[in-house]
């Protein structure tokens, strides 16, 4: 048997980096974690070149437990830009805080090698291993200052639901796995595809409990309940890391799971799905209104947004799939750039994150407040910003598919979420100025916010390449459709 | 295995798993406890797995049950390493003593 | 017969014990219990034929995971009366949920079928592994058709480990440690030999 390595030379290199950074860490007597965030965002760039570079027609590695098609180069190119993005968000953060340690790197490094390993499984056991390498880094994340209250009851809380939600999903993998006698999704797909009508409750339970443990990981309504308190306790660039990355991760993996081998599931799982997508939504836009803290807030946001792009996945089919790749892109790009504005908001000297803080911020200061409004127009999907195309796409998406119920809700849904979204924009143009913020940005933190903007304003007014590219993704998906 | 069929693995696993999932809802307080029946959940997995394999004659349930007790040990150390820092922080175990974060 | 006996003694004591392991009033109790669990379990792997599961089971879980469950347990010192606190107001919610998890699995397995063709999908038969042990069996798998997992749960050790060390290691000043290597690069100079007169003291 020879050992293809070309396929996960993207993830080699991940791994490479992030070994590099411990033992920086630990040969050299000084404080490393600048150093180890330079290493980890060279070798991510790195990743994402040689992604680039061998991406293209579908391979298999390691027989057959690893599969690289376009689909997961997409993704995987979405997963490591959100996490360059906030890796290099959060240097300032940690020093300013005092908190910096060279493992956070490391461990940002890890949980994304994680990440990519998940959109690329190909079998059940990959899965389940690139998953847990995902989640064991994140638990420790979210603990990671773990001098404050706040953020170890975070850690604690996540920890407790995710270790749940992952016992649910193996109970789930197992029952599949009894039934059909192989976990690899090829032959599962086949399997299923080809009538073995008997005894299907078994797999049907097996199923249920795996988008269950799924569900937890993008914190879909009615397993959402760790999100807020983990979004407010945990320190805000993990925070940041939360919002963007692994949900993009998730998010893949449930398509590619439920579009592989359950596709012959379709009519099964789309009724759980169209479920899990209403209950986000509603949760995620009533809920989020009487937030007062920002960070709680985006928890709230991230539900709903995750209800939106769960519309894409219920209509199914490459349409589907696509309609999901190119919400998420944009969701990426603007919830980065929250984030950067919610981590410049510092008052003398100190963090703060509640709404009222944001009061006046036109008038203060006029840049931050016109990149945040920006983002919550596109948030809010007010036409003809970006985030109103990624709504549109789902629910086009939905309806082509007969799902009429589902886009209907989606759409006042989404009102009722402009309302907060937009409440923030009054807040920073129209309410009396508090003290202004400090005007220090870091210029990390800056660039990222400008990459945001330009980002959203160029997806708003030439969304053509993110179309096109999300199309050959999500055709790698059905390669039988052609 | 005369008497002895599939289904009582998959039976005693099944009521393994229950008890798992009770011992979360019951022991709300208790940190530690919760984590034991956290194993609990993935011990009746594993014997699912073991049986399935053994009845199917295929060592993947196998490999994949070695895989299972790895993850759970390394579950095991970061969760127990979370939980003694809370201790430290708060001088209890109990997940609900939560005022800060509203649940 | 002895073997039908033998499933029915691990099967029930393991049932029992997890019982005790959920509801035992110290947490060291519960800890012990499910020391008990896991031996019990490992009696039913064996009566499956997965050996080295069995072993595995013993040695990592007893040896290393419950023992670390009980280290945990003993350091902190936990509040027994209050940890207890409110078990019974979440008996009624927690005994819905369970049963009707527990009916939910009775009637997944009460239809059990595997699919068909099942042999055929089957990816590693033990038939072709007939004239080794369990041991050697899994270990031909594990390092050639599946090393790619043996790497990643390495990695997920790593991970394990630096997170462990990152979250509970405090370097507290002021502490003396033994340095082994400063007290053996120690010199013959450092040390003076004198001669004391008896009764004269240095």
């Amino acid at each position: 048997m020879t050992l293809d390595l070309v396929p996960v030379l993207p993830e080699l290199l991940v791994v490479a980096a992030a070994v590099a950074v411990l033992m920086w860490g630990v040969f050299v007597q000084r404080d490393t974690t600048r150093d180890g965030f330079v290493i980890a965002i060279v070798a991510m760039v790195a990743a994402i070149v040689a992604l680039g570079a061998i991406g293209g027609d579908r391979r298999l590695a390691f027989d057959g437990l690893f599969v690289l098609d376009r689909f997961a180069v997409f993704t995987k190119i979405m997963i490591l830009l959100a996490a360059i993005f906030t890796a290099s968000m959060s240097v300032d953060f940690l020093e300013r805080e005092k908190i910096g340690r060279f493992e956070y790197p490391a461990l940002v490094l890890f949980a994304t090698l994680g990440m990519m390993l998940m959109v690329s499984s190909n079998s059940f056991l990959s899965l389940y291993l690139g998953l847990e390498l995902q989640s064991l880094s994140l638990y420790v994340l979210a603990a990671y200052h773990r001098d404050s209250t706040r953020a170890v009851e975070a850690g604690l809380k996540y920890f407790v639901l995710g270790a749940l939600a992952s016992g649910l999903l193996l109970y789930g993998i197992s029952l599949v796995y009894g039934f059909a006698g192989t976990t690899a999704f090829g032959p599962l797909a086949q399997l299923l595809g080809s009538g073995g009508a008997t005894a299907k409750i078994g797999v049907i339970i097996g199923l249920v409990f795996v988008m269950a443990g799924l569900a937890f990981k993008i914190s879909a309504v009615p397993f959402h309940m760790w999100t807020p308190d983990v979004y407010e306790g945990a320190p805000t660039p993990v925070t940041a890391f939360f919002s963007s990355a692994p949900k993009v991760a998730a998010m893949a993996l449930f398509m590619r799971v439920l579009e592989g081998p359950f596709v012959h599931l379709f009519v099964e799982w789309r009724q759980v799905v169209v479920a899990l997508s209403i209950a986000s939504m509603v949760v995620g836009s009533f809920a989020a209104i009487s937030q007062s803290n920002i960070k709680r807030l985006m928890a709230y946001s991230a539900i709903g947004h995750v209800g939106f792009a769960l519309v894409g996945l219920a209509a199914g089919g490459a349409i589907g799939v696509q309609a999901v790749l190119v919400y998420l892109s944009i969701y990426l790009v603007m919830v980065v750039g929250t984030f950067a504005v919610i981590l410049s908001m510092r008052r003398k000297g100190a963090m703060v994150e509640r709404l009222d803080d944001l009061a006046g911020l036109g008038k203060t200061s006029p840049m931050l407040a016109f990149v945040m409004g920006v983002l919550m127009f596109s948030m809010a999907g007010i036409p003809p910003m970006a985030g109103f195309w990624g709504k549109f796409y789902v629910f086009m998406a939905a309806v082509q598919r007969g799902l009429w119920p589902l886009a209907i809700i989606g759409v006042l849904t989404s009102v009722v979420a402009a309302f907060y979204y937009l409440r923030i924009v009054k807040i920073m143009y129209f309410d009396e100025p508090v003290d202004g913020l400090d005007r220090v940005l870091g210029r990390p933190v800056a660039l990222v916010m400008a990459v945001a903007t330009v980002g959203v304003l160029a997806l708003t007014f030439i969304p053509g390449p993110l179309l096109a590219g999300a199309k050959t993704a999500a055709m790698a998906l059905f390669p039988a459709a052609g | 295995m005369a008497g002895i069929t599939l289904d009582h693995y998959l039976a005693v696993a099944a009521i393994l798993f229950t008890l798992g999932v009770f011992g979360i809802f019951l022991n709300r307080k208790n940190v530690i406890v919760i984590m034991m029946a956290i194993e609990l959940m993935l011990l009746a997995v594993n014997l699912n797995l073991v049986a399935f394999s053994a009845y199917l004659g295929d060592l993947v349930g196998q490999v994949f049950t070695m895989f299972v007790l790895t993850v759970a040990a390394a579950e095991a150390a970061i969760g127990l390493a979370i939980v003694v820092i809370f201790f430290r922080n708060r001088g209890t175990i109990a997940v609900e003593d939560i005022s800060q974060l509203k649940g | 017969m002895i073997e039908t006996f033998i499933f029915y003694m691990y099967a029930t004591i393991l049932v029992a014990s997890a019982v005790m392991v959920i509801s035992a009033r110290n947490p060291v109790h519960s800890v012990l219990f499910l020391i008990l669990c896991f031996f019990n379990a490992a009696g039913l792997f064996v009566l499956l034929g997965a050996e080295f599961l069995a072993m595995v089971l013993v040695v990592v879980y007893v040896g290393a995971v419950a023992v670390l469950f009980l280290f945990v347990v003993m350091m902190l010192d936990i509040n027994l009366a209050r940890a207890r606190e409110g078990m019974m107001a979440y008996l009624p919610t927690g005994a819905v949920v369970g049963l009707v998890l527990l009916a939910e699995l009775v009637v997944v397995f009460s239809n059990w079928g595997f699919a068909p063709h099942i042999a055929a999908e089957v990816q590693a038969p033990m038939a072709a592994y007939a004239h080794l042990t369990n041991t050697d069996a899994l270990g031909h798998l594990l390092y050639t058709r599946y090393v790619y997992l043996f790497q990643i749960s390495g990695l997920l050790l790593l991970v394990a480990m630096v997170g462990t060390i990152l979250l509970t290691l405090r370097r507290r000043p002021g502490v003396r440690k033994q340095t082994i290597a400063d007290q053996v690069a120690r010199s013959s100079r450092s040390v003076e030999v004198r001669k004391v007169p008896t009764g004269g003291g240095v």
